[in-house]
């Protein structure tokens, strides 16, 4: 009962509404459908549209990504919050970026996706669900035995403004248009929301999120660790009630594991690359999206976790690692088996003595 | 150099920096900016000569077809998909023939062989679109083959005829690929 009454548990309900909301009513302006908030396309497109990777169906420099960072940094600076910080294993973080990101091409989208498509109906989408809970599991179990990361830096000055400094030049990009981005004409990337309302819907997402610390890997975390006496789970379980209401009044709601859109029949590969995105989400603390905005306000590691993003993000269309419609192709499958190697080596390597003791 | 003059000296060079970044963009470069712009319309004339290559390769049997001479198009198209087996058109348009003919297990298998090369044949904003034919084929034939494979189950090449037209029902309905 106390916790309903507090602040803190509203705020995580609002943003949890917002985001399932949002989530499904981009679609209906115009992105892809069930992909109306999804970090891991947005990032595969707007790497894109940088000339980053060549696939000419997948380049959209999307406002929504600028629009996480940037509302995220504003928010942060008006209460008080913006505070650089970093230094905690970067070059792990770099390439722990990237496998995430090939974690969610393997699936098809990042663990907002999974959701958004659970609600519109895509049953294959339970496999990733399944996945990622595991994946969670597994973090946790590395956490207790001593598996993370090294502690960070406060103060670091400068370090933390790099990002958001980077989006707003990307924001002067998409404003101006420079000759070097590539637009899609065709394909999924053309299919996108007017950029005013997407870049508005970013902000407010981003400034919430700030807020409210949200992230779906987070709310799965804290409810393994709590239960459901914390606001997070109610976030999450605020966000499915609002995606599916909304798939259904808009008419977005098709039950079934067949002919669901941006979606493959390979349950294990789905199972494990959610799998692979839970258990590095819980070693780096957050979901794609809760990166995005931790860069923001000032956090220099999850900074540099994006730009790892970015490279997987164009490595995983240059180098067929993205699955399909038609499946998980070998590169991809190949891609998620070594991030789990990479996983489970850096876990071996990197426990702490103290994990060891207990 | 003080502490002072140095930071005088990173101010100063800070600012013309930016001044000057913004006095260049604002004049721009014709040159640079042609170049630049380039880039995206390059790719759209390639695209755009791709579609007209696939026209003059593929013209003389669309004209066999809207002469209802089928089979004709079918043999001349398998000379075509023999000499360019990576091009999406000749699959696209066995399938249509395939499916003109009442073959539809095999026109299936072409359609969804000519979508696996090139997804452009269900986007509507592609000139190569051929979105709606296939979305009839698929509304149709999802009813049909359920019926077929509910009646013989187990037969093997029924269920891999409804798995492909749940592949193209997939990709009919979009979503970020």
């Amino acid at each position: 009962m106390t916790m309903i009454r507090s602040r803190e548990f509203w705020i995580v309900v609002v943003s949890g509404l917002l985001l399932g909301a949002v989530g499904v009513m981009l679609s209906v302006w115009g992105n892809p459908e069930n992909s109306g908030v999804c970090v891991s396309c947005f990032i595969e497109n707007s790497a894109g549209a940088l000339g980053l990777h060549d696939q000419a169906n997948m380049k959209y420099l999307r406002p929504e990504l600028i629009g996480f960072v940037l509302g995220s940094t504003a928010c942060a600076a008006l209460f008080g919050e913006f505070r650089s910080r970093g230094g905690s294993e970067p070059l792990s973080r770099l390439f722990l970026g990237m496998f995430m990101i090939f974690g969610c091409a393997v699936f098809i989208g990042c663990p907002i996706k999974l959701f958004l498509r659970l609600t519109a109906g895509d049953l294959t989408a339970a496999a990733g669900v399944a996945g990622l809970i595991a994946g969670v599991r597994i973090g946790l179990q590395g956490l207790a035995g001593g598996v993370e990361m090294d502690r960070r830096v406060t103060g670091q000055r400068g370090t933390g403004y790099v990002i958001p400094l980077l989006f707003v030049l990307l924001l002067a990009f998409l404003v101006v248009r420079p000759g070097f981005l590539v637009f899609s004409e065709r394909g999924s990337a053309a299919r996108h929301a007017p950029w005013g309302i997407a870049l508005g819907a970013g902000l407010l997402l981003g400034a919430l999120a700030q807020r409210s610390r949200f992230c779906v890997t987070g709310s799965i975390r804290d409810t393994l660790l709590m239960g459901v006496r914390i606001p997070a789970p109610w976030g999450l379980a605020a966000f499915i009630g609002a995606a599916s209401l909304l798939s259904v009044v808009n008419g977005r709601f098709h039950l079934g594991l067949y002919g669901q859109p941006g979606a493959h029949l390979d349950y294990l590969w789905s199972f494990l690359g959610m799998g692979l995105v839970g258990w590095i989400a819980v070693r780096i603390g957050g979901c794609p999206f809760r990166q995005l905005i931790k860069a923001g306000e000032g956090d220099a590691d999850a900074g540099l976790l994006v730009v790892g993003m970015f490279l997987g993000g164009a490595l995983a269309q240059s180098w067929g690692i993205a699955a399909t419609t038609a499946g998980v192709p070998l590169y991809g499958k190949v891609a998620l088996l070594s991030g789990f190697a990479v996983m489970a080596a850096a876990s071996l390597l990197t426990r702490k003595d103290s994990g060891q003791k207990a | 150099m003080s502490r002072v003059s140095f930071d005088r000296f990173c101010w100063l060079t800070l600012s013309a920096a930016v001044v000057s970044i913004v006095v260049l963009l604002a004049r721009g470069d014709r040159g640079e900016q042609v170049a630049g712009l380039g880039k995206a319309a390059e790719k759209e004339m390639a695209y755009r000569a791709r579609i007209e290559l696939i026209r003059n390769l593929y013209g003389p049997i669309e004209a066999l077809r809207s002469n209802g001479k089928s089979q004709e198009a079918l043999l001349k198209l398998d000379e075509l998909l023999r000499k360019y087996p990576g091009e999406a058109h000749g699959y696209i348009l066995q399938g249509l023939i395939q499916r003109e003919l009442g073959a539809f297990d095999e026109a299936v298998v072409s359609l969804v062989a000519g979508i696996k090369l090139n997804g452009d044949y269900l986007d509507d904003k592609s000139p190569l679109s051929r979105r709606a034919e296939i979305e009839r084929l698929v509304t149709e034939g999802i009813q049909r083959v359920a019926e077929r494979a509910a009646a013989t189950s187990g037969n093997r090449s029924t269920a891999a005829t409804l798995r492909s037209l749940n592949y193209l029902k997939s990709r009919l309905a979009g979503g970020c690929e």
